[in-house]
């Protein structure tokens, strides 16, 4: 597909443009003639000798005209094969093999070629495997990283343990991987880098381990760590080796936390749960009462906050109406409820919450249920019981879950002291490098990508957990000021951990480690102005806060704040915006601040506000007021005044935008109005000039 | 080898699209029957095809091929199985019969066509372990599952009871590398083009809760060389085509913005033919339709102004992606 690394030529003098065009026509002649013989030749079914020939001249000039290798294939067995015995088939596909031998070597990356060997050796009665691999192993040696090559080398293993038939057949198998594993080690000696070698040594691995006693296993392992070690030494910026590394350390999947449930109302029931990363709804979660001693559904709805329903991390159950319940109202989630959005995220075992429903007067909650006000709503602490109920047969299931360490099953060990060990082994050997080349950014990256690992078998509040943080944000601005090339990779992950060390204080370790529940006693107000902070990574986080400030950042979205269900006042100054998107379904906002941002269409204002009232949680009235100005919009679409007429028009009763920017508004104030800042009468002469047309 | 001029102050590479230049290039491509090449590459024409017709939309020209002739041309490749050849006569395949269906809905002419036999042609080609074969003769890579759910999902067809999309999605997950990658089949090395067309395909059918995103998403911004150009895959040379499949597969994995996009642009601006326009793999290399369409597409990502937004996972214009009704995914 396509030219590839076909050098431009100097202009040509008119008599050498002449001279080619003449070469060229001649060429051109041959080559219709040839196709014109061709198509003659499928029209009528020609099947003989001369068919064929027609077919090996245009390929040889055309290998990728792949209609022709079809024909030539329907010649062969139409025209010779379906007639042809053993032996006479047998040479067909032999010379079949040597014209497209000869043809590949020109043409050592075409799709056709490799297709046209494997049907001959698919149909031949004895096709010679070992030669087809000696063959590959060629050209394997001039181009060790040739895909094609090694794709049908593994076609050809594939082939050769599918025909062992005997009582061995399982050894033979093995020996096979073993001897590829072995031709493996060969390429990666004579070169370190070479990727293709460890990503086929990744696809033998684990064959050959897996019928390993635990003592081969442990010695076939500490061997990879060794070879590892010897190409990381050797080429520190080679990512091949670093990369194979990570994956036979392996990573320990997340456990989803639901940091917390509550009830925000009564008639109907509402229920919030939280989730500490995005999740798909696969069934809904249970809702069950007590009615006189008998188990009751209750019957309703969840969604998530914002404008895809099915896909969230804050969820709200609304109860269809007229229905009741009974004192007591109980929500199970289990395992197989949600699907995280990220890979390898599960929720370890199912959740219980318990509401007692009995006190519904706002005024006389016992004070073992916290209550935040949410407007003129009111969130009530649902209490927790993790362990799962009581089976059908009245057994309770105990809730320890074991940590799984999810490894490659070759380092595998289910034991925290193992895990560790192993991973602070190779840390040191990371850092070893790190001090050798410290503007390397590989053996950076890796140590961060470590400690990162490192950090889930720690509790989040510990020292340790503060110095990897705090180790890890370095690393990560090392790796921008290094790697400039991909900064706002480096940003993200720094503001992932930025975020983590600001929000401890709003969580707690659960009873289930390694999951995390939000702490007994939550704070309204959360500042994190000037952290650099490119993103919100976990939202639900703040459903309590009746305040943020996020003031002087690098946000760029603003989807985050349909999570937050508390929120009165948001500072998002200063940052990256260019749209506004889900703060409709902030059923609290009263005050958004949104100055000096990106935003610079009419468009891009109004989707943040269409159907303002229609938020998840029903807004009962209440206005929200938008600073507006130093957007690129206010000087976009005509200046201050025309946009506030324009906003008046469009009737969104209860969004106050204010489009002049609060420092000149005050300047004006403060000079009575009259001039005031040099820089504001342009501009507005300009506004009043707009409107005057 | 000779260098290509001695002048000393050489024409700096283009610093600018060279749009209208581009236009001129691709309504040319039918003219120049005198070059070998031309003959040569008749099995790509209907690519060839969709392959300029998106390049001429995304820059904001849909008129300047004659839409009759294309359809007309189209309609002659359609074989009574429902599948589409590489040019008329050529034997069917599910690359050209994608290109074929991307071409007359850009057009919005699929009326000329027998849609359900490009369904059934589809479904034919589809394996037990729900791969797909490129045509009759079997063989298998990523790239035709993509064109074939590619396909149905633009036919909306993909409700189609004779389909496995499970067993298709275990497939692709299959062909995850150690490095989080994807390659052509099981234990197939990763590769940028073979990452696209699994990442398109887990994106359409709903699936991508497989893919790592912060671990590919690290492999693919790693594909940025110091020249600002992507590779395929570690050590190889950078090319303009990888602008497109590197950044759309960053785009459905949400983290476009993990490449330099100011590097990125020059890189494809200074690799166009300020002559005869088209843009080369590289720098004054000769330009081909493939890599001008790719070039430009990988702009248009990049919100290049003056270009019409592309989709991301169908490389079509959005607004065609919009009209015809699919959901943006991305």
């Amino acid at each position: 597909e396509g030219r590839h690394g076909q050098k431009k030529q100097q202009t040509e003098s008119p008599e050498a443009l002449k001279a080619r065009q003449e070469r060229e026509s001649v060429l051109v002649k041959e080559y219709t003639a040839l196709k014109e013989s061709f198509n003659e030749i499928t029209n009528s079914k020609q099947r003989d000798n001369d068919a064929l020939k027609v077919t090996t001249a245009i390929l040889r000039k055309s290998p990728d005209y792949y209609s022709v290798w079809n024909e030539r294939r329907r010649i062969l067995k139409e025209g010779f094969l379906d007639k042809a015995d053993d032996a006479s088939s047998n040479t067909i596909y032999t010379n079949e093999l040597e014209f497209v031998q000869e043809n590949l070597k020109l043409n050592p990356k075409s799709y056709f070629m490799w297709n046209h060997r494997r049907w001959c050796l698919e149909n031949m009665s004895k096709p010679r495997w070992d030669r087809e691999l000696a063959m590959v192993s060629k050209y394997l040696e001039m181009d060790a990283r040739n895909f094609h090559a090694w794709v049908y080398r593994r076609y050809i293993i594939r082939q050769m343990d599918q025909q062992e038939k005997g009582e061995d057949a399982t050894e033979k198998r093995l020996e096979r991987a073993q001897s590829e594993f072995d031709f493996t080690t060969a390429k990666i000696s004579q070169n370190f880098s070479n990727y293709s070698a460890w990503h086929n040594r990744s696809t033998l691995l684990g064959k050959l381990a897996a019928v390993m006693t635990e003592e081969e296993r442990e010695m076939v392992v500490d061997n990879e760590f060794d070879l590892i070690k010897n190409a990381i030494y050797t080429d520190p910026e080679d990512q091949s080796a670093w990369l194979y590394n990570l994956w036979l350390i392996g990573r320990e999947d997340k456990s989803i936390s639901i940091p917390g449930a509550y009830a925000i109302s009564f008639h109907p029931l509402e229920i919030v749960v939280t989730f500490d990363e995005t999740v798909r709804l696969r069934n809904s979660f249970t809702m069950s009462t007590r009615v006189d001693q008998t188990v009751v559904g209750l019957e309703g709805e969840w969604k998530a906050t914002g404008s895809d329903p099915s896909v969230g991390s804050v969820w709200i159950f609304q109860q269809t109406l007229d229905s009741t319940y009974g004192s007591t109202v109980e929500l199970i989630i289990f395992p197989d409820d949600v699907c995280a959005v990220r890979a390898g995220s599960k929720l370890a075992a199912a959740t219980c919450f318990e509401l007692e429903t009995s006190n519904q007067d706002l005024e006389s909650v016992p004070s073992r249920l916290s209550r935040l006000v949410v407007g003129k709503n009111t969130m009530y602490d649902v209490s927790k019981r993790i362990s799962p109920t009581s089976g059908s047969d009245g057994t309770v299931e105990t809730q320890k879950q074991a940590p799984k360490y999810l490894v490659t099953s070759l380092t595998g060990s289910d034991k925290h002291e193992d895990r560790v060990a192993l991973l602070d082994r190779e840390i040191s050997t990371v850092r070893e490098l790190v001090e050798i080349e410290p503007d390397c950014k590989w053996p950076i990256q890796i140590l961060s990508t470590l400690l990162t690992e490192l950090r889930k078998t720690v509790s989040i509040h510990s020292p340790r957990a503060k110095d990897i943080d705090d180790e890890s944000i370095e690393l990560q601005e090392k790796l921008i000021s290094i790697d400039p090339l991909r900064q706002e990779r480096y940003e993200d992950r720094r503001t992932q951990l930025v975020f983590d060390r600001e929000t401890l204080k709003i969580i707690k370790g659960s009873r289930r480690f390694p999951e995390i529940e939000f702490a007994d006693v939550q704070s309204k107000d959360l500042d994190l102005s000037m952290r650099g902070l490119t993103h919100i990574p976990i939202s639900s986080y703040f459903i309590h806060l009746e305040t943020l400030n996020l003031d002087s950042n690098s946000i760029t979205s603003t989807r985050f704040l349909r999570n937050l269900l508390s929120v009165k006042r948001v500072i998002l100054s200063n940052n990256s915006i260019e749209r506004l998107e889900g703060v409709q379904h902030a059923p609290c906002i009263e005050f958004l601040a949104l100055e000096n941002n990106l935003i610079s269409k009419w468009e891009d204002v109004v989707a943040g506000f269409m159907f303002w009232r229609e938020g998840k949680l029903g807004r009962t009235g209440g206005t929200v007021k938008v600073m507006l100005g130093g957007n690129p919009v206010v000087e976009n679409e005509g200046g201050e005044y025309v946009l506030e007429q324009r906003w008046a028009d469009v009737g969104e009763v209860g969004v106050e935008i204010q489009w002049q920017t609060e420092e000149h508004r005050l300047a004006e104030e403060a000079t009575g109005g009259a001039g005031g800042d040099k820089g504001d009468v342009p501009r507005r002469l300009s506004t009043v000039t707009a409107v005057g047309l | 080898m000779s260098t290509h001029t001695n002048n000393p102050s050489n024409v700096d590479p283009p610093s600018e699209l060279l749009l209208d230049l581009h236009v001129k290039y691709i309504q040319n491509l039918d003219t120049k029957k005198g070059d070998l090449e031309y003959w040569l590459t008749e099995h790509l024409r209907v690519n060839g095809i969709y392959w300029g017709s998106t390049a001429l939309h995304l820059m904001g020209h849909p008129d300047a091929l004659d839409h009759d002739q294309i359809v007309e041309y189209m309609v002659k490749c359609q074989h009574d199985n429902g599948g589409f050849g590489g040019h008329i006569g050529h034997d069917p395949h599910i690359l050209s019969t994608l290109s074929a269906i991307q071409v007359l809905i850009t057009y919005d002419r699929l009326d000329a066509i027998n849609v359900d036999k490009v369904v059934d042609y589809i479904v034919s080609l589809q394996n037990e372990d729900g791969s797909y074969s490129g045509d009759s003769w079997g063989e298998t890579d990523t790239r035709f599952i993509f064109c074939a759910i590619n396909c149905l999902s633009l036919l909306k067809r993909l409700d189609d009871k004779r389909l496995d999309l499970q067993r298709t999605i275990d497939y692709v997950v299959q062909c995850r590398n150690f490095d989080g990658g994807f390659g052509n089949c099981p234990g197939g090395e990763s590769h940028a083009a073979q990452v696209y067309v699994c990442l398109g395909t887990l994106t359409i059918l709903n699936a991508l809760h497989h893919v790592d995103a912060d671990q590919l998403g690290w492999w693919l911004s790693e594909r940025q060389l110091k020249n600002g150009g992507l590779n395929g895959r570690p050590e190889k040379l950078e090319d303009v085509c990888y602008s497109w499949w590197v950044l759309s597969s960053l785009s459905m994995l949400k983290r476009r913005h993990w490449i330099d996009a100011d590097k990125l642009t020059k890189f494809i601006l200074s690799s166009q033919d300020s002559e005869t326009g088209g843009i080369a793999d590289r720098p004054d290399h000769v330009p081909d339709v493939f890599h001008t369409v790719f070039g430009i597409a990988g702009l248009s990502l990049m919100g290049y102004p003056g270009l019409t937004p592309v989709d991301p996972v169908y490389c079509m214009p959005r607004y065609v992606i919009q009209r015809i009704g699919l959901s943006e995914k991305h």
